[in-house]
């Protein structure tokens, strides 16, 4: 665990010294940059010691007294390691050229503070074997992102994006500080063990609590409010590692619960499977009616977690019910999905980031035909379009493939497995398709067809370190996708710390699904390059010629007249109406020479929606209701104190 | 292996012939002779003898779209068993990378078709994009069902050997629905009406056909043959159902199959001539149908099962 420490310390001092070299703005990010990246790489280096070679023992400080704090890697926070370390290391390289504005060095500066605070929180917060420890760092991974969030403050939106984030994660935090007094009360320990000594009704109460506590940072439905808002708020390399990567310790937050409760209940599976096929299919569908291309990331993110949860949802079922093999194919699915979405999700805002740093919009509907100036940002955002899609030889394909098969496996099951592992299928099945038509849509409006506004016109792409990171990201996805092999053992490996009870998992059944994936990848290769080498045999000595695109019989075709991203997305938003509620305005075109006219679409989403009337009312009702309390008299204030402390002191 | 690559073959140079008897058919109903059956031979050579037009938009993403497409059909034909016989590749979970590599085809046919920047590829494309989103959740139902029945999640088990399913499977009664459900995902994943009219003149009312009008030469070529190769998949997926049991010769066997393919087409055909296109908010609930036979499909041999 040493040199984990090491690497911390490396890294908040990449976060301390930008702010006294504030005034040398290259300098400060270099040095920054550097700092960061080279203790990211050290911390890389030792998770993956610790998954292959996984050491046992727990480092413990007794700083806060009675509060201690410790540490633990098991494979399971060695893998989440290896996914914060990869992605922040690739994140800090891109910001040397993305944080440009010299102007605003002191910030930047800080911003490098908060990052460095936020890698090494997130790091903490997967290696902490204690609930206080967990929570604290869990707190500062909080605190850190909100500030990262509110980089751009000047603007009123991002504020808000900011503010609804804090309460959000405070909210969350505070489920999860309910979760973990219910376990303390029972067992009177902070430690982890504790918790698997309780009866099984308060186990069940603490799942759903740390369920939502966790949920609501991972972005499950209907507690992801907040990530459409933030995301788009952050700079860019700060979404891909807020979505990449610091989603995930939700996800690491409900796994190390059902490690913590020890107790293999269908009930938990049910849940995380239900929440996971909610937030798939309405992040998709919501997604699909974005016009801010970060705000569609973001939704995606909320997809992409509901697929890691059908996977790990599948894995709690198959071992309630005792198939081994389900179970691990669903965890091991959902863990590598971790990874998968992580690589092409910052893919996709690095590239997003790109095209708003050059084009100055975020309005999918404002740009178009990007990918002929910018050629790098455009095919590594097409390569991490077809693996969000799931489609083969990418690595997307292989986690869903893997969650697939566990599926299958549970249509064996008695009447409620068979139920769930059936909608599960389907939904996933449903979730590719509308991934597929998402992606599209942002690929083809985006970077394809002309450009329909002077700014993605003058568009060109620049900054090498912001390419580099595009193209390793890029790379990532297609050696996972057609040599998974390597990459499943490394999530079996992280699947034996979730305590499932099997002893050994062994390799051989899960690796040879994986080794047909390289067979059929490779076999798919061959074909392609079959069939361009008999193209380019037929086009030899051919005439080629240019010409326009043909207009159907019409001849001044515009810019304007392509299909815009609402556009293609109405009919299947149209399909979707009662779970995506849709409100348009325009003034419909009328007589022989129509005035000008507009349209706009909003999608509205339920879980915003309804948050209005449900949630904040009431509460805002009941606190008016309590406003008497607070009088701004000292006195009684003084009072309240001691009579709380009598109170506790005589009755608790 | 030798036989299974022979069918291969076979199926590759019979699929345009095949196609060709659908525009037989129709021109039968119209009282017309009709073009001869190797009429589609004759125009797939007219167009490999021809060079191309690109438009200006495009990118090299618009010369990969037919490319990648064709690569994705002709591989599904690989692990397809055909006549009863073992494909030429098979493991276990394949259908799903098969039907995920179709998918693929479909991403870079749309993207194709938003290279050009016209906005009737665009409308199609958007429709391209929305009715297989449908069909897929059809298909991975029919796969449950299959999954249930045979144990397995691979072509070769669910349709050679000595026990494909089928009509004649001891689940033979709801797979009469899943025969139903399936022809309907083939009318509306090969564009045929009455989801999409092929042989409409009209570009706004067309799906696949407007997504191509742009490609010209092989690459043109590859697209139609692609297609007829798909179309010979979603064929031979439903004759294998309605198939009976194989006789264990070979020659037998693929007469049968072949003969009912033939029938199968005839249906395409014979659905051309006594049916409009339905208006576009139709076909979604035209192709959900065939999601709710699968679904009941599934439920109901679960009880046969029992």
């Amino acid at each position: 665990m040493n040199s984990f420490f090491l690497s911390m310390l490396v890294i908040v001092c990449g976060g301390i010294l930008p702010l006294f070299l504030w005034r040398q703005f290259a300098l400060m990010k270099a040095v920054s940059v550097l700092a960061i990246g080279s203790g990211c790489l050290l911390g890389l280096l030792n998770a993956w010691a610790g998954l292959t070679r996984p050491v046992n023992g727990a480092v413990e400080f007794s700083y806060l007294g009675n509060f201690s704090l410790s540490f633990h890697m098991d494979t399971l926070s060695a893998y989440f390691l290896i996914v914060i370390f990869g992605v922040s290391l690739i994140a800090a390289l891109y910001s040397f050229h993305y944080m440009r504005n010299a102007q605003k060095a002191l910030r930047t500066a800080v911003h490098y503070l908060f990052f460095s605070l936020l890698v090494m929180a997130m790091s903490l917060v997967v290696t902490a074997s204690n609930l206080i420890t967990f929570i604290l760092a869990w707190e500062i991974m909080s605190l850190s992102s909100f500030f990262l969030v509110a980089y751009n403050y000047e603007a009123a939106e991002n504020r808000k994006a900011g503010y609804l984030y804090f309460v959000f994660s405070q909210v969350g935090a505070m489920f999860l500080l309910a979760a973990f007094g219910i376990i303390y009360a029972h067992g009177g320990s902070f430690a982890f063990d504790a918790a698997a000594a309780l009866p099984e009704s308060a186990k069940i109460l603490v799942f759903v609590l740390a369920f939502i506590g966790f949920g609501s940072k991972a972005g499950v439905f209907p507690f992801h409010v907040w990530l459409p808002h933030a995301h788009p708020a952050a700079p860019s390399h700060i979404s891909a590692v807020m979505s990449g990567v610091m989603i995930k310790t939700g996800i690491y937050g409900i796994l190390r619960i059902y490690v913590m409760l020890d107790w293999h209940c269908a009930l938990f599976g049910d849940i995380v499977l239900i929440a996971g096929m909610l937030s798939g299919v309405l992040g998709v569908v919501y997604a699909l009616g974005q016009h801010d291309l970060k705000r569609l990331l973001a939704y995606h993110s909320v997809e992409n977690i509901g697929i890691i949860l059908i996977g790990i949802g599948i894995g709690m079922i198959g071992v309630a019910a005792g198939k081994p093999v389900m179970a691990v194919l669903g965890f091991s699915g959902g863990l590598l999905h971790v990874l998968n979405h992580a690589l092409f999700k910052s893919l996709l805002f690095m590239g997003a980031g790109m095209v708003l740093h050059q084009t100055g919009t975020r309005a999918i509907d404002a740009l178009g035909g990007l990918i002929k100036k910018m050629r790098v940002t455009g095919t590594t955002f097409l390569i991490g379009s077809l693996a969000i899609s799931g489609l083969p030889p990418f690595n997307g394909f292989v986690s869903e493939f893997l969650v697939y098969m566990g599926g299958f496996n549970g249509v064996a099951l008695s009447s409620r497995g068979f139920a769930l592992s059936l909608l599960a299928i389907v939904s996933l099945a449903t979730i590719g398709g509308l991934a597929l038509a998402c992606f599209t849509k942002v690929v083809g409006v985006v970077f394809q067809g002309e450009p329909r506004s002077d700014a993605a016109r003058d568009a060109e792409e620049k900054g090498l370190l912001m390419m580099v990171p595009m193209i390793v990201l890029a790379g990532a996805c297609i050696v996972i996708g057609v040599f998974p092999t390597f990459f499943m053992t490394m999530t079996l490996k992280a699947v034996a710390s979730v305590g499932l009870g099997y002893g050994r998992i062994p390799m051989e059944p899960f690796v040879i699904l994986t080794a047909n994936i390289t067979r059929g990848a490779f076999l798919f290769l061959t074909v392609l390059l079959a069939v361009l080498a008999l193209r380019s045999l037929l086009y030899r000595g051919k005439t080629i010629a240019r010409s326009g695109t043909w207009g159907c019989g019409f001849t001044q075709p515009t810019v304007k007249m392509q299909y815009t991203g609402s556009s293609y997305a109405a009919s299947i938003l149209e399909f979707f109406k009662p779970a995506a509620p849709l409100s348009e305005s325009y003034r419909p075109i009328q007589g022989c020479f129509p005035a000008g006219t507009h349209y706009r679409s909003h999608v509205h989403d339920l879980a915003e929606m309804q948050m209005g009337p449900l949630i904040v009312r009431p509460v805002l009702w009941l606190f008016d209701k309590l406003r008497w309390l607070q009088h701004g008299d000292i006195h009684l204030y003084i009072g309240y104190i001691l009579l709380a402390i009598v109170v506790v002191l005589f009755f608790v | 292996m030798m036989k299974s690559f022979i069918f291969l073959i076979l199926a590759m140079l019979l699929a345009p012939i095949y196609a060709a008897l659908i525009l037989k058919v129709k021109a039968f109903f119209g009282g017309r002779k009709g073009s001869p059956l190797l009429i589609h031979y004759y125009t797939l050579i007219k167009l490999l003898k021809k060079g191309s037009v690109y438009s200006t938009s495009t990118t090299v993403i618009f010369k990969l779209g037919p490319v990648i497409s064709f690569s994705a059909t002709a591989m599904v034909l690989m692990f397809l068993p055909i006549a009863g016989q073992a494909p030429l590749f098979s493991f276990d979970g394949d259908v799903i990378f098969l039907l995920y590599l179709l998918g693929l085809g479909r991403f870079f046919t749309i993207a194709a078709a938003m290279d050009t920047a016209s906005p009737f590829e665009g409308m199609g494309a958007a429709r391209e994009a929305y009715f297989p989103i449908i069909c897929e959740a059809t298909l991975f139902m029919t796969l449950i069902l299959f999954y249930t029945l045979s144990g397995e999640l691979n072509l070769a088990a669910f349709f050679s050997g000595a026990q494909p399913l089928g009509l004649w499977h001891m689940a033979g009664v709801p797979m009469l629905f899943v025969v139903i459900a399936l022809f309907i995902v083939l009318l509306a994943e090969n564009s045929r009406v009455p989801v999409d009219d092929p042989a409409t003149h009209l570009e706004l009312t067309m799906i696949h056909e407007v997504m191509v009008l742009d490609h010209s030469g092989p690459d043109f070529a590859f697209i139609e043959l692609g297609s007829f190769f798909k179309l010979f998949f979603y064929s031979a997926l439903v004759t294998r159902l309605i198939a009976p049991v194989p006789f264990r010769h070979p020659m037998v066997d693929a007469f049968v199959f072949f003969s009912i393919m033939t029938l199968v087409y005839t249906a395409i055909g014979v659905t051309e001539s006594v049916m409009a296109r339905y208006r576009m908010d139709k076909v979604p609930k035209f192709v959900l149908t065939s999601f709710a036979l699968a679904f009941f499909a599934t439920v109901i041999t679960l009880e046969f099962v029992k």
